[in-house]
């Protein structure tokens, strides 16, 4: 196991087998990849990468449950894996990965083009920006995030952006309070409010923001701090700091 | 029906301008004829005339509005036929409300219309209404034959649209570089690992593009034409997916000569794939099926899963009802349905083979 760590733990995400099996000839060969997984869609990728944490992923842009840039939208930049994209298609996404990501692969590829990509990635390993501008390009592709990757158990379900009523921060976590239940996400709230859109979701104090549909009223407490009382009956604090952000949010 | 009208409506009105023109002609003679004959009041040659234009009018809004009779119209001595059973009973109609109405107005005036004696006044009238009616049934022939070969036209116009519509999908879906590259990267997948099947998987390849560049402006072809790019479509399709598609042919052996539209089947297994396979997490089965329900084609492709709301219409679904209406009317259909488990693209033609 010693020459272990030094190896680039690598995973494969590809929903057609003869596209997975391109890879995982070519990426085996390669002596400093460890392929840890090889999955054949978005969700199992999304939860490999969460259980596994590679630091190299190539992911295919089209697969069934999740595409490649929604599994990379869902990442927290600062921990994600180096990503690349492989795909036959989206000459938009393409586009920006020209700018942001660590590389692309346009299908079919050769050789030559692998080792080009794999020559990239080594030069970027250490290199943290590479990482949280692939996350970046991919939220900017998948505009509109409507779904929310979650932990259940072992697994990973998507639940409705719109059935989200608050989030709580606590450390490096957030609760999730969604439709009754209280999902625990490794995530910053000022990363995943990135993700969700400042349009549905805005901060109430430092560590909770609220799903603006959600809100079915708001009363004035002391000092200008304000009560909000949630559609399931949740009363939570507007602090003042967050109060004027809120209203011009509300149309007031 | 509903698209015949704009056309038709158009025409009917010459037609009734043609009317209006025959009656004034009609008139001016009449009042001519008698203008200086001091026994006949200026009034008498309108009466006459109004009483014999009114109901022929009638008639005639009732030709032009009820159109029965157009499937005789390659056959004009059955069209005339049909219409002149109805003969005896326009010719007792209107004789007896000329006359009623001329006896009534002539009595208001306190006057007694004076005529021939009846049986030469009904045998006159009825030869009168049958040369009329000849005479107006023979432009009718023709105002009629003229919509038919206008709406028979525009039929065509829209059935080689529609065609065109149905081959330029083909050809974008094939050409769409999400099936095209994924296929070349399958079969540069391929070449690694097993030579002869990326050679095969080539060769349809090219097989299936160079059919869909050479589709030719045929609207029917054979079933077993049909299946045969279908098939190509198929194996590159079921090797890129080939841990989760089991495809499953079942087609009936006399109905490989019947006639299809040509692409009409492309799009349904293309939707198959699409939403019922790519989207899919586990194996989805896709059933082709082709039988003959007694005057009948019935086609099927279905796949396991349930219908994507936002799949569930689609350029080719749309494309292939309307060539169908167009071809066949009201005696084919094509309608995509949740069937249990299956997602079921279900096509019925009327059962047609090449005349050999």
């Amino acid at each position: 196991m010693a020459g272990a760590c030094d190896m680039i733990r690598t995973l494969i995400a590809d929903d057609e087998p003869p596209a997975r099996d391109k890879l995982v000839r070519w990426l085996g060969e390669q002596p400093d990849l460890e392929l840890v997984s090889i999955a054949r869609d978005g969700i199992s990728a999304a939860e490999a990468i969460a259980a596994l944490s590679p630091q190299l992923a190539f992911l295919d842009i089209q697969m069934p449950g999740l595409s490649g840039l929604e599994i990379a939208a869902q990442l927290e930049a600062a921990t994600a894996p180096l990503l690349v994209f492989v795909t036959a298609f989206d000459e938009y996404a393409v586009k920006a990965f020209e700018l942001d990501a660590v590389d692309y692969l346009l299908k079919p590829y050769d050789r030559q083009r692998l080792d080009k990509c794999l020559a990239r990635v080594r030069a970027r390993f250490g290199d943290g920006a590479a990482r949280s501008a692939a996350v970046r390009a991919a939220r900017t592709q998948v505009q509109d995030c409507r779904r929310l990757l979650v932990p259940v158990g072992e697994q990973l379900q998507l639940i409705d952006v719109d059935a989200i009523e608050w989030l709580e921060a606590d450390d490096n976590y957030v609760h999730v309070h969604a439709a009754g239940a209280n999902y625990l996400l490794r995530r910053t709230l000022a990363d995943l409010l990135v993700q969700l859109g400042e349009q549905r979701f805005v901060r109430i104090h430092k560590s909770a923001a609220v799903n603006l549909a959600q809100i079915q009223s708001l009363s004035p407490l002391f000092k200008g701090d304000y009560e909000l009382l949630l559609r399931d009956g949740q009363r939570l604090r507007l602090s003042r700091r967050y109060r004027e952000a809120l209203f011009a949010r509300m149309g007031r | 029906m509903s698209r015949a009208v704009a056309p038709g409506r158009a025409d009917a009105r010459a037609v009734y301008a043609l009317w209006a023109v025959f009656w004034g002609f009609m008139t001016v003679v009449e009042i001519q004829d008698h203008f200086y004959n001091p026994y006949v009041r200026w009034w008498e040659p309108w009466l006459w005339q109004a009483s014999s234009a009114l109901p022929t009018t009638v008639w005639l809004i009732l030709q032009l509005r009820v159109d029965r009779y157009s499937q005789f119209l390659d056959r004009p001595l059955q069209w005339v036929l049909q219409h002149l059973k109805w003969l005896p009973l326009i010719a007792v109609t209107c004789i007896s409300f000329m006359y009623l109405v001329r006896h009534g107005a002539y009595a208001l005036v306190g006057r007694s219309y004076n005529h021939e004696p009846w049986p030469f006044v009904l045998t006159y009238e009825t030869v009168r209404v049958a040369l009329f009616a000849s005479l107006w049934l023979g432009i009718l022939f023709a105002f009629r034959s003229f919509e038919q070969w206008s709406l028979e036209r525009q039929r065509l116009a829209q059935l080689q649209r529609t065609l065109a519509e149905a081959q330029l999908t083909q050809l974008k879906s094939q050409l769409r570089p999400h099936f095209l590259f994924n296929a070349l990267n399958t079969i540069s997948s391929l070449m690694h690992s097993d030579v002869a099947r990326a050679d095969h998987l080539l060769a349809q390849l090219s097989e299936l593009l160079r059919s869909t560049l050479r589709l030719g402006d045929q609207q029917l072809i054979t079933l077993q034409e049909e299946l045969q790019v279908l098939r190509l479509y198929a194996q590159i399709m079921t090797e890129r997916f080939s841990d989760r598609v089991q495809l499953d042919w079942q087609i009936a052996a006399d109905t490989e000569s019947a006639q299809v539209p040509a692409l009409l089947l492309q799009p349904l297994l293309e939707n198959a794939f699409k939403y019922g396979v790519e989207p899919s997490r586990v194996p989805v089965r896709i059933e082709i099926v082709a039988q003959r329900l007694e005057d009948c084609l019935q086609l099927r492709v279905r796949n396991t899963g349930t219908i994507q709301p936002r799949g569930g219409g689609g350029v080719g679904l749309r494309n292939g009802q309307e060539r169908l209406r167009l071809l066949f009317g009201e005696s084919a259909c094509l309608e995509l349905r949740q069937n249990q488990e299956w997602v079921d693209a279900q096509v019925m033609l009327p059962w047609r083979v090449p005349a050999t």
